[in-house]
């Protein structure tokens, strides 16, 4: 009987397999972080158009395509919309990952959109007023006074979306992007070991879920101390 | 000839309505430079949104607003130039809650490059000190007292070194106690000669303080008069019922 030391080395490093596992981790960083960024820039973008629309009338139909996008968005599984890019829009690409990580972003921005609405919308309304009353711009106003509050509100909600997003990278496997998820799978069809490719993978995704819970916290502290609340 | 110079503030038949609820039925009155005119009235009277229109945080349905002379509802106007000069201060403070003190007073000025950095800081810095408030400077609004919090308020607004101060109901969130502090900084801002638009419910600083004292009720201009006219000698029936009930 091999022991499960034995197994592991027979899995991982006899034949060098342990390194499809970094290489994995790389492009599932890359697309959380890719996918993250863009997300932010669509969700902003969004929540301030809509926050705009609410009084200038030059503004609804660019929110009423907001209203569509997140929509759509939201209501189709993340895995068509990615196999939608892959294999029609940007069919042929030789660059998946970049693909990957758009599709990953554009998802994410639906999601990121109303995180942000919510947190623009829980600014109080006199502070937009006190930035006006100033000589502000609304655009000012919002970037140097509201914004920065709604921020404060969102980060715990920003940081669940991080940790949906981190996950739900792992179906990147099925258009072609070699994810952890579909490294580990590889190494369990070179290898026949079933169990422990799945548990190396799942313990990784965990330590990442669990560092980004760190920092967010690290964050959300520091953060607190600028505005002391008392 | 002096009654001819051009007003700073001339309001003119100024309407607004909330969703079809008439909220201001045409006030037009001019406020010159140095004047400190106080408008009261019952609450719903409309003296608040009359206020706010002032500088169009309301924008209103019809009518006119000439500041420095200029129609501020013209199109093309550049609202944000104009606003520069008017400071307000609300009723609720709305300090910045995640900017300390000094930057909430030099925010706007460094923003619209009004002043260099240092300019700007040694101004806020200077009012602060007129307000007895030199050593919060680095405090964030959270740490301060309503009464604090107001007159930060003040001083930010005069940051921008406006030419009217618009107040709305500047101490009725604070405690008694802090009231007399904030209307002693009004009190000092008006004898330095600057013109203000006061909201209020406090009678003994409309009697001390204003030049001309203005009763809104069901959003038209009832009586306007001196102080020794509008509280010794009511003309309008509305105003003395009014008065009958708070004094």
């Amino acid at each position: 009987m091999e022991t499960w030391l034995q197994q592991l080395h027979r899995t991982f490093i006899a034949k060098g397999y342990w390194r499809l596992i970094p290489q994995g981790l790389r492009n599932t960083l890359l697309i959380s972080l890719g996918a993250l960024a863009i997300g932010i820039v669509i969700g902003t973008l969004i929540a301030v158009i809509k926050y705009f629309a609410a009084d200038n009338g030059k503004l609804k139909p660019a929110a009423f395509l907001c209203d569509v996008y997140t929509t759509v968005i939201r209501g189709v599984p993340v895995m068509v919309l990615l196999m939608v890019l892959v294999y029609a829009i940007f069919a042929g690409t030789r660059n998946p990952l970049g693909v990957c990580i758009l599709g990953f972003g554009i998802n994410s921005g639906a999601y990121v959109a109303e995180i942000i609405r919510s947190g623009i919308n829980s600014v109080d309304k006199g502070q937009m007023e006190a930035g006006r009353s100033l000589g502000l711009s609304s655009m000012q106003t919002m970037r140097k006074i509201i914004l920065p509050q709604a921020v404060r509100v969102i980060l715990p909600a920003i940081g669940n979306e991080m940790i949906s997003l981190i996950k739900e990278t792992s179906v990147a496997g099925y258009v072609g992007v070699f994810d952890l998820t579909s490294r580990g799978n590889q190494i369990r069809n070179l290898t026949y070991d079933a169990v422990n490719p799945l548990i190396a993978v799942a313990v990784i995704y965990l330590i990442l879920v669990i560092g980004l819970t760190k920092l967010l916290s690290v964050l959300e502290g520091r953060l607190r101390a600028g505005v002391r609340h008392a | 000839m002096s009654d001819m110079r051009e007003p700073l503030l001339r309001v003119e038949n100024l309407h607004k309505s909330f969703e079809g609820l008439e909220v201001l039925k045409g006030i037009s009155t001019d406020i010159q430079k140095g004047e400190v005119v106080c408008v009261i009235g019952p609450s719903g009277s409309g003296k608040s949104t009359f206020l706010r229109c002032l500088n169009l945080l309301e924008k209103p349905t019809a009518g006119h607003i000439w500041f420095d002379g200029v129609d501020l509802m013209a199109k093309g106007t550049d609202l944000n130039l104009h606003r520069q000069k008017m400071g307000m201060v609300f009723q609720q403070f709305n300090l910045f809650p995640h900017m300390n003190v000094l930057q909430n007073m030099t925010c706007a000025p460094l923003m619209l490059k009004k002043a260099a950095k240092d300019e700007a800081e040694k101004r806020a810095l200077d009012l602060l000190g007129r307000v007895g408030l030199a050593d919060r400077a680095n405090a964030y609004p959270a740490q301060l007292s309503g009464g604090q919090k107001q007159r930060v308020a003040i001083v930010r607004a005069l940051c921008m070194q406006p030419e009217v101060m618009l107040f709305d109901e500047p101490t009725s969130a604070l405690d008694p106690e802090m009231v007399g502090e904030v209307l002693d900084v009004m009190k000092r801002l008006a004898r330095d000669g600057m013109t203000m638009v006061v909201v209020t419910h406090e009678m003994g600083f409309a009697r001390e303080v204003a030049s001309r004292v203005v009763f809104l009720d069901d959003g038209v201009l009832q009586e306007e008069g001196t102080p020794a006219e509008i509280f010794g000698a009511p003309q309008n029936e509305r105003l003395r019922s009014f008065l009958a009930k708070i004094l």
